[in-house]
């Protein structure tokens, strides 16, 4: 590949010295005539326009360009002041001025021709300087390495005048790649391949493809591209290692919640087996005898805790369900009202101990939700504030319209939740501090939430003005557009 | 009293034989939902009590199969999980569900009230009797304690519905096209205005129901023993 581009920019040279030798041509031609105008303001103004020709030739052409003037003028210098002239001595007096002249002209075009061309090259330096300042700016800005070849790509376009750029490499056995395209141009130009070398390994390439018939790469640009690709490498190599540090330390976070989840569900699942099998191997016991009071107070433990195992396991599996992504609400019109009600009647024997105060207002509107999941997240919330009350406290549930919502505000009189702890009680297995044996998954709030958010409302723990917890619920009328 | 239990998990078919038996049924117990229809046309049992999880065929499909020669009673044992599937079972023709993990009480009593409803057949007496409600069937009238109560013709239908089938849980679909007609199955909406209106006039209250039980995305279940 770099073979033909090394073939493509021959010609090139020869344009430049083609431009040289039209720039001094022309500069010459040029002082020539202002000269022949202006021959009778004295000899002396000759000489200062042929010099003010080679000086311009030398800074818009370069060094050749300038000497090109130089000689051109020389030679026509005592031609145009002196056409007629006739005399040796005169000839030999010209010649010795035009070779005065010529060397003055000649370093005259040097320094200045130089000084354009070091201009230049200090322009260059500086755009190139600039772009590999953007390329760090842009790449070690700690993204993925994804992200950092795309932005790499894409600034390499307009730099390198690039018709297509692509990078492909291989990081930690994963196969990347990144395309960049200037739309609206015909592919098929010089091409420049290079290799993208991380810590000394080469994982892949870097190709650019500048457009059809455009001129090939120079040396110059050659290495700036390498020292582009240097610089991405270093970047896809820093993001590489940020990426291995967030993964493990996620999964440091992860592996914390799991064992967190794990000691909790083998806590909460053995306690109630462990109440069922004392029971049931005590009944089955031949050895003791039971009165009829000690056998119902047995079968009612055994009763209470496979009961209490049921939620759990529902509630275990509800929340997989969750985490896999099946918990898809399956809406139809429905009626809070209807569903609060049925929640309450349903719970009526564990309501026994509270009072429940239930206030809804006479026109609801239906709203577009699950109505067993509507159900169940009621019965958590309810299940909740009675777990929580004081005997004979006050369940109050609230139903209203709040705009293009209905809100769903279940308070209790019980200890209350630090606002602090407010949103943790939404975690799954979180459970207040003060009151670690209580009966309950501490699964309830998180099911309802991750029910809530699914139909596209919102779950808050709010203040009741007084000790006590108001969970609220907010269900949008209409589903809302995807 | 023959019962046939239709469950493919052998702890499930012997705690319900041995519960059942002490009852006084007759139980026969099979393992799939082929055995099931073949034992409900060969041995004419006077209940089915069938789980929705079989491995050899759906729940719902051993319903139809067994509606299309025989009447009997239907109990579904389902898991809380699958809502849907109860649903679909109750629309394919079941009588009832009950949720597993259940209580046998539950059970039995779900039992009890299907198999009255089968033996009842047409109400004998033309007036029922619900505590200080009373419904005439045959004259269509409607008393609390001897006070009339003026029901529309949709609200009458809808509680003629709801008393001569007690304990039956009723779908939306099911009770839509049975007072309706036939063209209504979706519009739950207009069945929710009725039954509570019916709920006002009859001084029922949904959140402490002695008449009507709602079961949401169900349907409901007139729970009101005849006295």
């Amino acid at each position: 590949m770099s073979a033909v581009a090394t073939d493509r920019s021959e010609p090139r040279v020869d344009q430049v010295s083609v431009r040289a030798l039209a720039i001094g041509l022309g500069a010459a031609v040029c002082g020539a005539i202002l000269v022949a105008l202006t021959r009778d303001l004295g000899p002396g103004a000759g000489v200062a326009i042929f010099m003010l020709a080679v000086t311009i030739a030398a800074v818009s052409g370069g060094i050749w360009a300038g000497i090109i003037t130089a000689l051109l003028s020389s030679v026509a210098l005592p031609w145009i002041e002196r056409p007629a002239s006739g005399f040796e001595f005169e000839q030999l007096r010209d010649v010795i001025a035009s070779v005065v002249f010529l060397a003055i002209a000649a370093v005259v075009g040097l320094v200045v021709g130089n000084a354009a061309a070091e201009r230049r090259r200090a322009t260059e330096r500086e755009r190139e300087a600039r772009l590999l300042a953007l390329l760090s700016s842009k790449l070690l800005t700690g993204d993925v390495p994804d992200r950092v070849l795309d932005e790499f790509v894409a600034l390499l376009l307009d730099p390198f005048g690039l018709a297509m750029c692509t990078v492909q490499v291989v990081l930690d056995g994963h196969e990347m790649s990144a395309v960049a395209r200037r739309d609206g141009v015909e592919l098929g130009g010089p091409t420049e391949v290079l290799p993208v070398v991380i810590a000394s390994v080469p994982l892949g390439t870097l190709s650019t493809e500048r457009p059809a018939r455009a001129r090939s790469f120079t040396r110059r640009e050659r290495e700036l591209l390498e020292a582009a690709t240097r610089q991405a490498a270093v970047a896809l190599d820093r993001a590489r290692l940020d990426a291995r540090a967030r993964l493990a330390q996620l999964d440091a976070e992860t592996n914390e919640l799991r064992a967190a989840m794990f000691s909790s569900v083998t806590h909460d699942l053995r306690t109630p087996l462990a109440s069922i099998k004392a029971g049931v191997t005590s009944l089955l016991d031949v050895t003791t005898v039971h009165d009829a009071t000690q056998q119902r107070e047995l079968l009612t433990t055994i009763l209470e805790e496979t009961d209490r195992l049921n939620r759990l396991v529902g509630n275990i599996l509800d929340l997989a369900r969750i985490r896999a992504g099946a918990l898809i609400p399956r809406r139809v019109p429905t009626d809070v009202q209807e569903v609060t009600e049925a929640v309450l009647a349903r719970m009526r024997p564990q309501l026994e101990r509270v009072r429940v105060e239930l206030q809804i207002p006479e026109e609801l509107p239906e709203i577009a939700a699950d109505p067993m999941q509507l159900d169940q997240v009621l019965t958590n919330l309810i299940e909740n504030a009675a777990r929580h009350s004081p005997p004979g406290g006050a369940v109050r549930v609230h139903v209203s319209r709040e705009g293009e919502s209905v809100r769903v505000r279940v308070s209790d009189e019980g200890p209350g939740i630090p606002v602090a702890q407010r949103e943790k009680v939404f975690e799954p297995f979180y459970r207040g501090r003060e009151e670690p044996e209580r009966p309950g998954s501490g699964l309830g709030l998180s099911i309802a939430r991750a029910v809530v958010i699914a139909h596209g409302g919102r779950i808050w723990v709010d203040e009741t003005g007084a000790p006590g917890t108001a969970l609220v619920l907010e269900l949008p009328i209409e589903e809302p557009a995807a | 009293m023959k019962v046939l239990v239709v469950d493919d998990e052998p702890q499930i078919r012997r705690a319900l034989r041995t519960s059942l038996e002490a009852h006084g049924y007759t139980v026969e117990t099979v393992g799939t939902g082929d055995e099931g229809v073949v034992a409900a046309a060969g041995q004419h049992p006077e209940l089915i009590l069938l789980d929705l999880g079989l491995p050899d065929m759906d729940g719902t499909e051993v319903i139809t199969r067994v509606r299309a020669f025989s009447e009997v009673p239907i109990i579904v044992l389902s898991v809380r999980e699958a809502q849907s599937d109860k649903v679909a079972a109750l629309d394919a023709g079941a009588d009832d569900y009950v949720t597993k993990p259940f209580g046998m009480e539950e059970l039995l009593a779900r039992s009890r009230a299907a198999l009255r409803r089968k033996g009842a057949g047409e109400p004998d007496a033309p007036i029922l009797t619900f505590g200080e409600l009373q419904v005439d069937l045959a004259k269509q009238l409607v008393a609390i304690d001897g006070e009339q109560v003026h029901l529309t013709p949709t609200e009458y239908g809808l509680l003629e519905v709801l008393v001569t089938n007690p304990g039956k849980l009723l779908t939306h679909q099911w009770l839509l096209r049975r007072v309706w007609g036939q063209g209504y199955g979706t519009e739950t909406t207009y069945l929710r205005t009725y039954v509570r209106a019916l709920r006002r006039k009859l001084g029922d209250d949904a959140a402490a129901p002695a008449l009507i039980v709602t079961e949401p995305g169900v349907g409901y279940r007139w729970v009101a023993d005849a006295s």
